[in-house]
């Protein structure tokens, strides 16, 4: 009879440690943004009483909120898109087999292996205007014959951080591409070849439909890690002009921070992580069907 | 079609076109490329019109200076140049301006050891022309007269090699008219317009050498403010040439030319992909090593640095960045050792082991991996504070174990679920414990998994920033992540302090991920993807 019990305590017993930092790290601040989200908070971050929906209210009513919704969604619509479509003609291409693969395979690490906030730090120095590497690079070679501003308006520079994003984003993809490249059975193209088909009915007849769950994986957790992405753009822009290059995980944190707004800031919280909760959602029901499908 | 006698013959029709070719583009370097023009001297006269007196008498006086150049032995040539305007009164006036120009010519071939950029780019298009030709020769030794169907690998590879390497001259072409034209053109205009003193010198003793075989000496300065060149076109006839030897070395190159050309392309494509994604470590490295004057100043001109300034690494060092790695190394290694010590029980539970709510657990896990912690920043300072773990090492250690904590558990039960248990249930047939057994077979039998794990769980928390530039407030408690931010304030960016402790960040790391990147593939496909 003990010994059944046991049996039974045991998985929770090798669980709980794991459990235990879960729940102290992650559900616990999940709980008290909640809960500030619904407080009076001032501005030295004390705690008042039961608002309601007073902060989201607020949240809306910021001048900057609409615009920051919109550079949320371009940032990661375009950053998690265009990163797809490179990543995967890259993993397709390192997918051949040719002399140097594999050093080519290692230097694609490089940009994931890096802390975003010195790739950020590079890319604004590149691409300063008096001094940046980049005009350095193209007058040196004769390409161009003075300078060029690369920053000339906040629209620009938004266009670099998004840039700057993909460049980092891609090797992720590119990787999680290869992995379900690397699975796909070689007999199906030379079957394919027997039958006469053409590169692109190989592509989108063989490899896409096969390479789709891992493309499915890596896109949802991109979503989700361009959305969080935060040096990139508080590193080269800082959110500057008046918000106007801010994302939503900027500008709360310029809102709690520095503005101490305390009650919005907490507000936005939410709405990220309920964003973010509606994507893990799409995800879990992708794996659950996946799992049934296996 | 394919008999061995056309193949053979084809062989030679493209032998005899690359050398036909190979030769054409050498007379074509020996003919006249550039014209250079050089004022000597300029005397300009207002108010004078053609043959009137005053005309007479600056013309005179011009021809006296003429007369003393031609007997220095120059080749120089008068030029007048007649402006007339009219003014609002109706009235016209005339300037003459009177100038004598040195002009010369010159071949390709006397770029060579001139020491200008354009030189060097000019002897690496020789060298691959002769390199490729020579190449071709060794590949088709043996396969001009008879059966050449299967040739050896050893001809398959000059033969590759001869393509490539005129491929590599045919980029060339246009990049030597570049930085003839362009490059040259600009440095001189800088180089006499401004006071700049890097590399002044030896590119006007250069440009001595090459134009007025040094003798132009003091007065170089001057001679170059006058100068002015043409292209007269000839170099781009090289392009139809050195084409027309790619085309016969792609001839020789037995197989499909589509094949080639896709080959080529790819390697083209991988290299300029290489190129772009090491471009800002280049930057990084050349930048972390100049000087602070180097890096803020408009005019440098310079791919490397003038001077590499290793003392710059002293000066970080001295700023406290030992001690931010430090930090970064306590961090990571600790959430490391948290995330493992927590999610490897964790990861054989689920592996191994049939309980209730296993799938609630799994759900739950997956879900979790969606939460960054930075939508969460209000949230984890405020707990942080409560918890008194705020600007503290320890809790960095504690949230990035945390955060990391899902992906450790689905890469490791990953490797575990891929571990047959039959190993395990026969050393606990032979009296081992649970723990007994997980340590001594399961866990050096998952070793490469963990390890993988290991160094993302590290590389994650290594490279974290957010949370650390919220939770830590005291200097000496900060991450490197954290710490070289306070080389860029608003107002002063320290360039090269900011990259030489970039650098030092980056390399560890770097190195890391580069060991598993074998495994990352696999990592990922037992982790993430399969879930």
């Amino acid at each position: 009879m003990n010994k059944k019990l046991q049996r039974k305590i045991m998985p929770y017993i090798w669980l709980l440690p794991s459990i235990a930092l879960m729940a102290i790290f992650v559900i616990f601040p999940i709980m008290i943004v909640f809960k500030l989200s619904v407080s009076e908070v001032s501005k030295a971050g004390i705690v008042g009483g039961f608002v309601g929906l007073k902060n989201f209210k607020d949240a809306i009513a910021l001048p900057a909120f609409k615009t920051v919704m919109l550079n949320t969604l371009y940032w990661v619509i375009s950053v998690v898109g265009l990163s797809t479509v490179l990543g995967f003609i890259i993993a397709m291409v390192l997918n051949q087999k040719f002399h140097g693969r594999k050093i080519a395979r290692a230097i694609l690490v490089l940009p994931w292996a890096t802390s975003l906030v010195i790739q950020a730090s590079v890319w604004n120095y590149i691409i300063k205007y008096e001094y940046g590497n980049l005009n350095n690079i193209l007058l040196n070679l004769g390409i161009i014959k003075e300078a060029i501003n690369w920053r000339a308006s906040y629209q620009i520079e938004f266009i670099w951080e998004c840039g700057v994003g993909i460049f980092v984003t891609i090797p992720f993809v590119a990787f999680c591409v290869l992995s379900g490249l690397q699975s796909i059975d070689n007999s199906l193209y030379e079957a394919a070849d027997i039958d006469g088909a053409t590169f692109w009915d190989k592509l989108w007849r063989i490899t896409v439909p096969l390479v789709k769950p891992s493309l499915t994986v890596s896109t949802v957790l991109n979503i989700i890690y361009v959305f969080n992405s935060f040096p990139i753009i508080y590193t080269m822009t800082k959110g500057a002009p008046s918000n106007k290059t801010d994302t939503l995980v900027t500008y709360l944190y310029m809102l709690n921070f520095y503005d101490r707004q305390k009650g919005p800031a907490t507000a936005l919280s939410v709405i990220g992580f309920l964003v973010l909760c509606l994507c893990a959602g799409i995800y879990m029901v992708g794996v659950m069907r996946k799992e049934e499908d296996l | 079609m394919n008999t061995p006698e056309s193949i053979a013959k084809k062989n030679r029709a493209a032998l005899a076109l690359l050398l036909v070719a190979f030769v054409l583009a050498g007379i074509l370097l020996s003919l006249p490329t550039y014209t250079f023009t050089s004022s000597l001297y300029t005397k300009k006269s207002a108010n004078t019109f053609v043959g009137d007196e005053k005309y007479q008498e600056v013309r005179t006086e011009v021809e006296q200076v003429l007369e003393q150049y031609r007997q220095d032995g120059l080749s120089v040539e008068l030029r007048e140049n007649v402006t007339e305007r009219t003014n609002s009164k109706g009235k016209t006036t005339s300037m003459v301006a009177f100038s004598i120009d040195q002009e010369f010519t010159k071949n390709g071939w006397s770029f060579l050891g001139s020491g200008l950029p354009s030189a060097w780019v000019l002897t690496g298009m020789i060298v691959c022309l002769a390199m490729a030709v020579a190449c071709a020769l060794a590949g088709t030794l043996g396969s001009m007269r008879d059966a050449c169907r299967d040739l050896d690998g050893r001809a398959i590879a000059f033969r590759s090699a001869a393509m490539y390497l005129t491929l590599i001259a045919l980029v060339l072409v246009p990049v030597f008219f570049m930085t003839n034209t362009y490059a040259l053109s600009r440095r001189v205009g800088l180089y006499t317009a401004e006071t700049i003193t890097a590399g002044k010198d030896a590119f006007f003793a250069q440009m001595d050498n090459f134009l007025f075989d040094g003798q132009a000496g003091e007065s170089i300065g001057d001679m170059l403010a006058g100068l002015s060149f043409k292209n007269t076109g000839l170099t781009w006839l090289m392009l139809p040439c050195v084409a027309a030897m790619l085309i016969a070395a792609i001839q020789l190159r037995r197989g499909a030319i589509t094949h080639t050309l896709v080959r080529g392309l790819m390697y083209a494509f991988v290299i300029v992909l290489c190129l772009f994604i090491l471009y800002p470590y280049y930057v990084m490295l050349v930048t972390g090593f100049r000087s602070s004057a180097e890096t803020n100043d408009m005019y440098f001109l310079h791919i490397f640095p003038t001077e590499w300034q290793f003392s710059n690494l002293k000066g970080i060092i001295d700023r406290g960045v030992l001690r931010y790695l430090l930090n970064s190394l306590l961090i990571a290694g600790g959430a490391t050792v948290i995330a493992l010590l927590c999610g490897i029980p964790a990861a054989y539970a689920m592996a191994r082991m049939k309980f209730k709510g296993k799938n609630v657990f799994l759900g739950f896990v997956i879900v979790s991996q969606m939460f960054s912690p930075v939508v969460l920043l209000i949230g984890i300072a405020q707990l942080m504070s409560a918890l008194h773990l705020n600007d503290s090492i320890l809790g960095l250690m504690l949230i990035n174990a945390a955060f990391n904590q899902a992906f450790a558990i689905w890469l490791l039960r990953g490797t575990f679920v891929s571990i047959s248990p039959e190993m395990e249930q026969a050393s606990r047939i032979d009296g081992c414990t649970v723990m007994g057994s997980l340590i001594r077979v399961l866990l050096p039998m998952a070793a490469p998994g963990i390890v993988t794990t290991l160094i993302f769980v590290f590389i994650n928390a290594w490279n974290e920033y957010t949370i650390s530039t919220v939770l830590i407030s005291t200097a000496a408690n900060r991450p490197i992540t954290v710490g070289i931010t306070q080389f860029s304030s608003f107002n002063m960016i320290e360039w090269h302090n900011l990259f030489a402790a970039s650098l030092l960040a980056t390399i560890p790391v770097v190195i890391l991920f580069m060991c598993i990147e074998k495994h990352l593939t696999s990592g990922l496909t037992a982790g993430g993807v399969k879930g």
